[in-house]
């Protein structure tokens, strides 16, 4: 017998798979993911995950969910509400019904609701029984409620495995449900099976054969009648790639170490969210990475600013908590003027905060969590595929400039996926390590008035990089360390006249990078905004999201995204005097805009949330709306394109 | 580099410069003590100690009494380097040229 | 979890991979002193390693620019000024991790720490363990004055319980390290001890450490005439304690009997000491009178067993409180495998299975797994 199909084209769909943490969400959502991307969406994925490894199952607190908002046109975010939400236990439907819209629909495992599960999630009733009923809590939204567990046990029977582990195909039983709704290509997923448990050909046959189960049940059964079609976006041309910020960031690192030709050296202790790209650098011996899982953060550091000093590219990766405990060894490669790359994959804080949450509140760290005057250059990437370019930036400043440079990337872009243009090798920048091989300064005891002696504190006159002279060339031998040095000589120097001299040579030293940076990208439409929206990292895309739903509503804003936080690009100042208003949206309660008034004497106004979430693009639409209308003396309705809408009719986001 | 002892201490040897060196590197000749130079470390600790100011740091002679940074190495040729004076016992001679300078009466110790 | 037999480079010296001064060139002390002034107190111990070491170096043979000394914070963290080599002054107790990424990103470096008792075994506790367990090829040496002295005179971690300093005018609490125990603890492939005013046996001390391929870990006894002068006088025969020095040190020779005390060579003892160490019947090692036992009960030091057992027995006979017997020399000198040895190698192993440009393969790499073009 065959059903009846219909297929509804969609500019956009947000989906969330959710379920326990031992359901594999997070694998079920990357593999839709890869779906859509080979397909040609557009998309932006969110994965949220709890702190615990296995927190106790069935619970709120142990639920693993997975975003992903893919589309036919350009998008920037993972999206505020999810239009699908698959639930694979209770309390993964209570955890995120919440933030359903009116009208959602909702899979959920029927099997999984049983007393004991509904009561760990604080359930008093099971509400799939009260379906249809005068006082059903789901009667916003569309329910299908599925027997994924006893379906996908039946599919993969042949295979003879436990009901325990036989059950555990569920999520890709679930999968395969989801990739026939939304006619997403099954092959990606069909090879990423085979080759993942090639070694386990019973696990193999019944992943697949539950992956294919999902598929058909779609296609069979009469609950789901409608099949969605979402184009393949316009993209600029090129080869696509999906990729994490992590994994984008270790590539950067591995790329910056090709194009300097200097072997790169990590030296990391494991941390959430940093520690993949500790994972991904091990696997990349075969470019020269050697990388040291090291005792402690300060370890990490220390031996990266070894490495550097013996001439590799140092890198030490962490997040907020390891940045505390590294802030003396930065100040050390201040002082010592070596190369070195510090990554800062922010998460929530203070203290151990929320370690698998995102938040942006450590600007003011890497700008002051040192004693001193230690300036260290920040630059921050503004997306999952941003974040390989922003490596690669962040080591021509600090191999240039022979400094520490802070790369602050945060836990959405560190997990978060989008499609990336794949760049070429050889249009990235060519970095110059430049190191010191002869005397470069005239002793009086020089018999030619040739340099017969090493400073390794004479200044190149453009870009006051010192010298970098690695051990093993002869005549240049030097010592260096974290006592202030007499300028140019840089033996140690207590006279209070040269360390005002050298404090302040250090900060023009940074101050400098700011001429080696390109203008700042104005997003202004009409030309006629009085309010500028500034933001910087991992906000790029809800900020341009808010700002396209404000100009959809017929009003003018401007965007300016700022990549280098330290030293702000020459033109920022003049940027920033030609708006009426300013408004700075960060996931901090207002570092950015604290650093701008500070610096340009300018009325930001910010705007701050600290949910542990990327900004919600409605939401702050509503804000740069109100805005808009204080500056431009009217009142401002964004409708559809605010808060009020129910789900947008068009690319909302 | 190394301390060097010098004329004052000539009929004196107060000694508390030999207490005072942390590698025992002060040895005693007949009429003065001598600084080995080999084994001297340029501490410092002896010349601060020395009721008369005998002892100099190699670049601090005059011009009068450079002679005696020879007349000290000169005080080992035969004696060698033993490693510590308490591994060598109190000399019965002294460099020539201390051997013939003037004896003085214990009265003209400067204090 | 899986384990995985790694790679064993073969077991080399400490120094063959580091370029020697080319042949008919002599190298003396003075090419490396800097031009640095010395900063330390008159009288300071760490003047007498200095010149021990500069004097040592130039016996290395190697090029003075492949030299690196790494310290930390502390009167002894100025080493490095003082000598024309390359070297780092760096923060507290960080020498070892900063040695490490030194002598890890490179195999053609002789690489020395220099660090104090408070610098290496209190803020810097950590990375010293560290270092010894994982074997890097470097020398720590570890000027052990029992005080801070820097800091004007607090109680060190290897100051004795009871004592009085600035910090603790009624007694310090605080059990101190034998440092030596420690590194043995931490399975280090090589430990000394030695003295500063003790110039040959410093310098057959650090011949040896230099040789050892992996982490030498030497103990250099170092009195402070300022804050915590005499700490040593005994095991020197020095002040108060001129004579005990016989008593007072051990010493330890690769495949000798241990004895000490009196040696009358012509006497019925055949120039062993007066007092010997044996094994007791617990296990424990004890100090006994050599005229008492036969002179094959005697302990022979094996400072190559591969169980350090022995070696921590032995380093326990070392005085707590005021250090009036202590054994002296290498405890301990076995061949372990390099962290830094077999990191090189799996980098250079990873190489080597792989051609091409490095751009063609990270070109290679970014286009790996699902693409799709757009046209």
């Amino acid at each position: 017998m065959t059903i009846e199909k219909q297929v509804k084209q969609l500019d956009r769909v947000i989906i969330r798979f959710a379920g326990d943490s031992g359901d594999g969400m997070q694998l079920t959502g990357d593999r839709f993911t890869q779906e859509s991307a080979v397909f040609g969406n557009d998309l932006v994925t969110l994965p949220s995950f709890p702190a615990e490894i296995r927190a106790p199952q069935g619970t709120i607190p142990g639920v693993s969910s997975f975003q992903i908002h893919f589309a036919d046109h350009d998008i920037r975010t993972a999206g505020d509400r999810p239009d699908v939400l698959v639930a694979m236990n209770p309390a993964a439907l209570k955890a995120n019904l919440g933030d359903l819209p009116k009208g959602a629909a909702i899979i959920v495992d029927s099997a999984d609701f049983t007393k004991r599960n509904l009561d760990k999630a604080g359930y008093d009733a099971n509400p799939l029984d009260q379906l249809g009923e005068v006082n059903d809590p789901l009667g916003d939204f569309q329910v299908h409620a599925v027997d994924l567990t006893g379906i996908t046990v039946e599919a993969v029977k042949e295979f003879g495995l436990s009901r325990k582990d036989a059950s555990r195909a569920k999520n890709m039983f679930a999968l395969g449900l989801l990739s026939w709704m939304y006619g997403r290509p099954t092959e990606p997923t069909v090879k990423f099976l085979e080759k993942k448990f090639s070694k386990v050909p019973d696990i193999l046959g019944a992943n697949l054969a539950a992956f294919k189960a999902g598929w058909n049940f779609g296609e069979t059964t009469e609950t789901f009648v409608v099949q969605y079609e979402i184009k393949p976006a316009k993209m600029k041309s090129g080869t696509y790639r999906n990729i994490t910020g992590n994994l984008a960031l270790s590539y950067g690192l591995v790329a910056a170490g090709v194009r300097s030709g200097l072997p790169v050296f990590l030296g990391s202790y494991p941390i959430t969210p940093a520690t993949d790209i500790l994972h991904e650098l091990s696997k990349h011996k075969s470019f020269g990475v050697t990388t040291l899982q090291a005792e402690d953060e300060i370890a990490g550091v220390g031996a990266a600013i070894g490495a550097s000093f013996a001439g590799s590219l140092g890198v030490t990766t962490t997040s907020g908590p390891g940045i505390a405990l590294k802030g003396e060894a930065i100040g050390l490669a201040v002082m010592t003027e070596l190369p070195l790359l510090v990554i800062n994959v922010q998460r929530g804080g203070p203290s151990t905060g929320l370690p698998t949450k995102t938040e942006q509140s450590d600007l003011l760290q890497a700008m002051y969590g040192r004693n001193g005057e230690a300036p260290v250059p920040i630059v921050a990437p503004q997306s999952p595929g941003d974040c390989f370019g922003a490596a690669v930036e962040a080591a021509r400043i600090a191999v240039t400039y022979r400094t520490p440079v802070m790369l602050l990337s945060d836990g959405y872009l560190a997990n978060g996926s989008e499609p990336w243009q794949i760049p070429s090798i050889d249009e990235l920048p060519v970095i110059d390590p430049n190191f010191a091989t002869t005397p470069n300064h005239v002793s009086k005891k020089s018999a030619d008035g040739e340099p017969d002696e090493f400073w390794p504190y004479l200044r190149d006159e453009q870009t006051y990089a010192r010298p970098w002279a690695i051990p093993g060339t002869a005549g240049l031998e030097h010592r260096i360390g974290g006592l202030e040095k007499g300028e140019g000589h840089g033996n140690i120097s207590y006279d209070s006249v040269n360390h005002d001299r050298m404090v302040r040579i250090r900060a023009e030293k940074i101050k400098r990078i700011a001429n080696s940076l390109p203008p700042l990208e104005i997003d202004d439409p009409s030309g006629e905004a009085k309010v500028l929206v500034i933001g910087w990292g991992s906000t790029y895309g809800p900020i341009g999201a808010a700002c396209r739903r404000v100009r959809r509503a017929g009003y003018n804003v401007a965007q300016v995204h700022l990549r280098h936080l330290n030293p702000f690009p020459n033109d920022l100042g003049a940027i920033l005097k030609k708006y009426d208003k300013v408004l700075v949206p960060e996931m901090n309660l207002g570092q950015l805009s604290k650093m701008l008034r500070a610096e340009y004497l300018v009325d930001a106004i910010g705007y701050n949330h600290v949910y542990g979430l990327p900004l919600k693009a409605a939401e702050l639409a509503e804000a740069v709306g109100a805005l808009v209308g204080e500056a431009e003396g009217k009142d401002v309705d964004l409708g559809e394109h605010g808060l009020n809408m129910l789900s947008a009719p068009d690319g909302a986001s | 580099m190394t301390y060097v002892i010098a004329e004052p201490c000539i009929d004196l040897k107060d000694r508390a410069c030999v207490d005072e060196c942390p590698v025992d590197c002060i040895y005693e000749g007949k009429r003065m003590l001598y600084i080995h130079p080999d084994e001297c470390v340029d501490c410092g600790a002896c010349e601060p100690v020395c009721p008369v100011e005998a002892i100099f740091y190699e670049d601090d002679l005059s011009d009068e009494t450079q002679a005696y940074i020879a007349i000290n190495a000169d005080f080992f040729a035969h004696v060698g380097s033993p490693g510590g004076a308490a591994n060598a016992n109190v000399s019965d001679h002294d460099h020539p040229f201390v051997a013939e300078h003037p004896h003085r009466s214990s009265r003209e110790v400067r204090v | 979890m899986s384990t995985i037999d790694l790679p064993l480079p073969g077991a080399r010296t400490g120094t063959e991979l580091i370029p020697a001064v080319d042949e008919g060139v002599t190298q003396t002390g003075k090419d490396f002193t800097s031009d640095q002034e010395v900063r330390w107190c008159p009288g300071c111990g760490d003047y007498a390693v200095l010149k021990a070491v500069q004097g040592f170096l130039p016996d290395l043979g190697l090029r003075r620019e492949n030299i690196v000394f790494v310290s930390g914070i502390g009167c002894s963290s100025r080493f490095p000024y003082y000598l024309d080599t390359y070297g780092m002054h760096s923060i507290h107790g960080r020498a070892p991790s900063i040695a490490t990424g030194i002598a890890t990103a490179r195999e053609d470096l002789s690489v020395w720490v220099v660090t104090g008792d408070g610098d290496a075994l209190s803020i810097g506790g950590n990375h010293l363990i560290h270092a010894l367990r994982r074997n890097v090829n470097m020398t720590i040496l570890l000027f052990n004055n029992r005080i801070y002295g820097l800091t004007k005179g607090q109680y060190s971690p290897t100051s004795e319980v009871g004592k009085v300093t600035k910090s603790t005018p009624v007694g310090s609490l605080d059990h101190p390290f034998n440092p030596v125990s420690l590194a043995l603890g931490a399975e280090a492939s090589f430990v000394a001890r030695t003295i500063d005013s003790d110039r040959k046996h410093l310098t057959a001390v650090l011949s040896a450490a230099a040789a050892h391929r992996g982490t030498s870990f030497v103990e250099i006894y170092q009195n402070c005439p300022i804050f915590n002068d005499g700490a040593f006088d005994a095991i020197k025969g020095m002040g108060d304690h001129k004579g005990e020095k016989d008593y007072a040190i051990i010493p330890l020779n690769h495949g000798e009997p241990i004895t000490f005390g009196v040696r009358d060579e012509a006497g019925p003892l055949n120039g062993l000491g007066d007092k010997a160490l044996v094994r007791s019947a617990s296990g424990n090692i004890e100090v006994v009178d050599t005229a008492d036992i036969s002179t094959e009960a005697i302990l022979v030091h094996d400072a190559h067993d591969p169980d350090p057992s022995t070696a921590f027995a032995i380093s326990r006979l070392t005085a707590a409180d005021y250090l009036n017997r202590s054994p002296i020399g290498i405890f301990r000198q076995v061949e372990r495998p390099t962290y830094d040895d077999q990191a090189r190698a799996q980098v250079s192993d990873a190489a080597a299975k792989v051609s091409g440009s490095a751009e063609d393969r990270l070109t290679a790499l970014i286009n790996a797994g699902d693409t799709w073009t757009i046209d």
